[in-house]
Order: C-alpha cells, then sequence, then structure tokens
C-alpha cells in the first residue's frame, strides 16, 4: 500500500512538472514567434522607409523592386507583399501548432507509460497481498490440526490411558495428519494450475466408479456431522476427462458441500448425474448454509471463503473451488453454481464432454 | 488435581481440538459442556452459568471477540480464555479489549494451557472469597460505593457507574491494603495473572477510568494516589 501511495505521489508530481514544462514551451514559443514577427515587421519598416527614399531619389521602380523582394513596390505606394505577410503569420501559427502537438504527444505518452507502469504495479501489490493473505490463512488452517496433534500428544505425555483411549487418540492424530496432507496437497495443485503446469489426460472415466469411491472416503466424516450422502449415478455414464483431475473435482465438491452442511447441524448431499446431449452432468445438491447469489462471482476465486468461520473446521485454504473451475476448464468442461440464500442450500453443476461411445 | 465445583464451557469448532481440550478438562475435574458455535454459545448463557469460558476466535456464527462482547455487554462477568491460531500482539489486545481475561495461541501446551486455566479460576475464587469473607461486597469511600459482586456502583455525585471486572478486582486489590504502597506488578499478577500484556501501563488507564468514575477532581486524585515509580496506594475519606 505505501509503494502505491508514494507511486501516486510521484506520478502526480510528474505529470504536473510535464504538464508546467509543456505550458512553458507553448508560452515560450509564443514570445519568440512574437518577437520575430516584431523584428520582421521592423525589418519591413525599414525597408519600406529606404524604397520610399529610393523611389523618392529618382531610382526606378523596377530597381527598388529587384533590391526589396519582400515589399510590394509601386510609384505610389510601398507595402509589404500579401504573400510575405502571410507566410510571416502562419509560420507563426505553425509553429505554434507544431508545439501543441508535440508537447500534447509527450504528456499522453507520459500518461500512457504511468498507465502501464500503475497497472503493472497494481497486479504486483494484488500478488502480494493475495500471497500474504495466502500465507496467513495456510499458517492458520495449519495451526489447527497442528494444535489437535499436539493436545493429544501431550495428552499421552501427560496422563496414564488405557489402551482403548490411546488407540483413539492415534486416530485422532492419523486423521489430523490427513487434513494437513490434504491442505498439502490442495496448496500444490493449485499452485501448479496457477502457473499451468498441469497436463491433463483425455480418456473415458467411468463416473459412477469415482463418485462411488470419493463418497466412500466421507461417509465416515458426514456419519459424524449427521450428514446423509446419497448419489444416483448411471453405471454407463463415462467422461472424456483426465481421471485423476475427476477425482480431485468430485472430492472438492464434495468436500465443500459437507463443509456447508455441517455448521446447521447436519443434512443431505445428493450427486445425481445424467447424460446431457454431447456432455455427463454431475449435479451436487446440499441442504447447507447456501450463499448469497451477489456472492456467486467470488466463489471460484483463489482463496474465498464466504461465510469467513463457518466450518472453518473443514475449509482448509480456500482453493478448493478454484482447483475444481480449473480442472473443469482444463478438461474441457465447466462448473456453475446456485443458491438462493443464506440458509437455502446450494447446487453445483459440473459439465464434462461425454465419451462418445 | 482435583477441582471440586468447576464448570468450564468450551467453544471450539474443531472436533478433534474441542474433544482434546474437553477431555483434559474433565481429567482434571472439572465439568465440561462444549459449543462449536458462536450464537448457540451466547445462548447457551440464557439457561446455564459456567465459570470459565474457553473461546476460539475463528467461530461459525459469530466470532469469539464478538461472543465475548455481547456476553460482556448482557452483563456476563464469566471469565474468557482466548484460544486461536491469530496470535499477534493486536489481536491479543483485541481480545482482551473485547473483555477477555488471557490468550492462548494455538498450537498451545497442554500443560500451560491447564495452568492457565486454573490461575483464571484462582484469580475469580479470590476476588469472590475476599468479598465475602470481608463481611461485606460492598465498599464505601467518601461518599462512593461500590457493589464488588454486582460490578456496580454509585459514584459521590450520585452517578451509577457499571464496572468491568478488570476494574473491580483493581479496586478489591487496593481496597484491601488501604493505605499500604501496591506495585504495578502486584496489580498485574493478581488481576490477570500472566504475561498477558506486554506492560505495566495498563495498570495505569485502568487506575485513569477508577479516579474518573469515583474521584471529586480525578487530575487531583484524593482516593487513588500515584507512588511514583512503584505502584499506587489506595485512601478511603477517612485516611485523606
Amino acid at each position: 500500500m505505501k509503494r502505491l501511495r508514494a507511486f501516486q505521489i510521484t506520478v502526480l508530481l510528474l505529470v504536473t512538472v510535464a504538464a508546467v514544462q509543456d505550458g512553458y514551451w507553448l508560452f515560450d514559443q509564443h514570445v519568440r514567434g512574437a518577437e520575430k514577427t516584431q523584428g520582421l515587421i521592423k525589418l519591413y519598416d525599414q525597408q519600406r522607409a529606404a524604397s520610399r527614399a529610393m523611389l523618392e531619389a529618382g531610382v526606378p521602380v523596377a530597381r527598388v523592386k529587384a533590391l526589396f523582394p519582400d515589399l510590394s513596390v509601386s510609384a505610389e505606394r510601398v507595402v509589404v507583399a500579401p504573400e510575405r505577410q502571410a507566410a510571416m503569420l502562419n509560420e507563426q501559427q505553425r509553429r505554434f501548432t507544431q508545439y501543441s502537438w508535440e508537447g500534447g504527444f509527450f504528456l499522453f505518452a507520459l500518461c500512457a507509460c504511468i498507465g502501464a507502469i500503475f497497472v503493472a504495479l497494481r497486479a504486483e501489490t494484488r500478488v502480494l497481498n493475495e500471497q500474504e493473505q495466502f500465507l496467513a490463512l495456510v499458517s492458520h488452517q495449519f495451526k489447527t490440526p497442528l494444535a489437535s496433534l499436539q493436545l493429544s500428544l501431550e495428552t499421552m505425555n501427560l496422563r496414564q490411558l488405557p489402551p482403548e483411549r490411546s488407540r483413539a487418540l492415534m486416530d485422532r492424530m492419523l486423521a489430523d495428519l490427513t487434513r494437513m496432507e490434504s491442505m498439502v496437497g490442495q496448496i500444490l495443485d493449485s499452485s501448479r494450475l496457477s502457473h499451468g503446469r498441469m497436463e491433463l489426460k483425455r480418456e473415458p472415466v467411468l463416473l459412477d466408479a469415482t463418485v462411488s469411491r470419493v463418497v466412500s472416503q466421507y461417509l465416515e466424516r458426514a456419519q459424524t456431522d449427521h450428514i446423509s450422502i446419497e448419489s444416483q449415478v448411471p453405471a454407463q455414464l463415462q467422461v472424456l476427462a483426465d481421471p485423476i483431475a475427476v477425482d480431485a473435482v468430485v472430492r472438492n465438491v464434495l468436500e465443500n458441500a459437507l463443509a456447508a452442511v455441517a455448521p446447521v447441524g447436519g443434512g443431505k448431499v445428493t450427486l445425481i448425474a445424467r447424460a446431457v446431449g454431447t456432455e455427463i452432468e454431475l449435479a451436487v445438491r446440499d441442504s447447507g448454509i447456501g450463499f448469497r447469489p451477489s456472492d456467486h462471482e467470488q466463489l471460484f476465486r483463489k482463496f474465498s471463503r464466504l461465510n469467513a468461520g463457518a466450518g472453518s473446521s473443514y475449509y482448509g485454504t480456500g482453493l478448493g473451488l478454484f482447483i475444481v473451475q480449473r480442472l473443469m476448464q482444463l478438461s474441457g468442461g465447466r462448473v456453475s453454481a446456485s443458491s438462493e440464500g443464506l440458509g437455502s442450500g446450494a447446487q453445483f453443476l459440473l459439465h464434462w464432454p461425454a465419451e462418445q461411445t | 488435581m482435583s477441582a471440586p465445583g468447576y464448570h468450564v464451557l468450551v467453544v471450539e469448532d474443531d472436533p478433534h481440538l474441542a474433544a482434546g481440550v474437553v477431555e483434559n478438562l474433565r481429567a482434571e475435574g472439572y465439568a465440561v459442556d462444549t459449543v462449536n458455535d458462536g450464537r448457540k454459545a451466547v445462548e447457551w448463557f440464557d439457561s446455564h452459568r459456567s465459570d470459565l469460558i474457553v473461546l476460539d476466535v475463528m467461530l461459525p456464527g459469530m466470532d469469539g471477540f464478538a461472543v465475548c462482547s455481547t456476553l460482556r455487554g448482557r452483563g456476563t462477568t464469566t471469565p474468557v480464555l482466548f484460544l486461536t491460531a491469530r496470535g499477534d500482539a493486536a489481536d491479543r489486545i483485541h481480545g482482551l479489549e473485547a473483555g477477555g481475561d488471557d490468550y492462548l495461541a494455538k498450537p498451545f501446551h497442554l500443560q500451560e494451557f491447564l495452568l492457565r486455566v486454573r490461575a483464571i479460576l484462582r484469580r475469580w475464587d479470590w476476588y469472590r472469597a475476599s468479598a465475602l469473607t470481608q463481611g461485606s461486597d460492598v465498599l464505601k469511600f467518601a461518599g462512593n460505593e461500590v457493589d464488588f459482586r454486582a460490578f456496580r456502583g454509585r459514584s459521590w455525585n450520585g452517578e451509577e457507574q457499571e464496572l468491568t471486572e478488570k476494574e473491580a478486582m483493581i479496586l478489591k486489590v487496593l481496597a484491601e491494603k488501604p493505605g499500604e504502597i501496591v506495585s504495578r506488578e502486584d496489580l498485574l499478577e493478581k488481576v490477570w495473572g500472566y504475561d498477558v500484556f506486554p506492560s505495566t501501563r495498563t495498570v495505569d488507564n485502568f487506575i485513569l477510568r477508577l479516579r474518573k468514575r469515583f474521584e471529586r477532581d480525578p487530575a487531583n486524585p484524593s482516593h487513588f494516589l500515584t507512588v511514583w515509580g512503584v505502584g499506587y496506594r489506595f485512601l478511603s475519606g477517612e485516611q485523606s
């Protein structure tokens, strides 16, 4: 922020100095032009006086004309030739116009450069802010399972526990480690996706098998949080995508749905798949906290966590839906989300290209 | 250690951490209840009482700071120990300003946690017990009146005063030793217990608040006297 403020002040100074310089150039040019015109008028006056004196002295008109080509000389009168007078005024105007354009262009180029630097600087600041926010968020998210891990270990160290209690604590520690491992995985995935370093295969993937596998891994957690998971995926449906990416997408969307339902004390998550034209659609509905329609845009943004704190125990890094969107884009598919508002649950629609059989 | 009669409410949304904290508190003899949502924690106090709240900051429903402020606003004086992953100085101060009594950053050491819980309860025990053993919960001095149990008072000009628990505790420590010098460190130790605040100047701010409430001329105090470089001395009307 400080850098941006310093940049803004510097820009303001530069533009002010440049505008003053431009103004000075124009003023200087105007003064010089006027001086030059005055000099010429004086010169022409002298020439006119000399030519009159010569005519009065009996010098022939033709001779005087030859001596003073800038004057229009006749026996009756001597004046500055109209074309010279026009040229004199034109020259003054031309130079003034030239300097105006040059000055204007100079100012425009300066503003354009400053604009380009400003855009770059703002992008850099945004990246820095995101990184800072990311670090704060990641460290915060890691501290909770870490605290639980430390507490379990110190409990075992401090107290004489019966074997079943020790086993329960070890299970809890393993679950905490799994959470942390999953967070690390998400962070790495998001980093690869952000830098375009992930190459995805395209092969037929049985959606039924993937959904069943992922759901089975979350059943225990769902049960603890009083959430029922129902899936209706026809056995023959095959999507054309990378099997690991499909797995990650289903996992992240399901995890998001569970995290949305847990804070309301339990509910339901359903996964329904069907073929729609040349695509396969998977609809993941939950009865959770939902989101405001106006927050729709934010959902898929990196580090975006609506309802801060809600279900924070499962919310991970705020990268899950970002990963889903990027993986769907790279798979030639798309994802969309809808909710009627807070407390109304949400629906995520995933569309993959179907394997043509 | 057994802690008969003490009840602790644990407000933590992480099920593993909550379970760990609850198990250890129960093992120490405390009666424990747990809530995983900020709003539910506030509602819980509509129908229950507790001796201590162990309060997470990042909670669904309502964050821990708001929970603490809401409870204080409703007159709940139950001490609060914040447990949070955000452990920087600004956050600690925010938590204490919201009415918290102590602050522990995650991840924390189990024994330190238990020690802090014990220390907070001991301070409150002292406060309640000394209010009772002196025969009266009410302190009267120079037209001022303070009810230590209700955290209320009336100043010399008849103005009603609602004291924070820290103000009441400081006044209690000073009033227990009328005329004697009490150092800032003693006040910190008795009222806050641990290294919650980075500086003893915090005590000075609370003394200023007490002067504004009970001195006729806060700029020239006659009851809460500063002993330069040492601490404070309390003089009731009779001594002054």
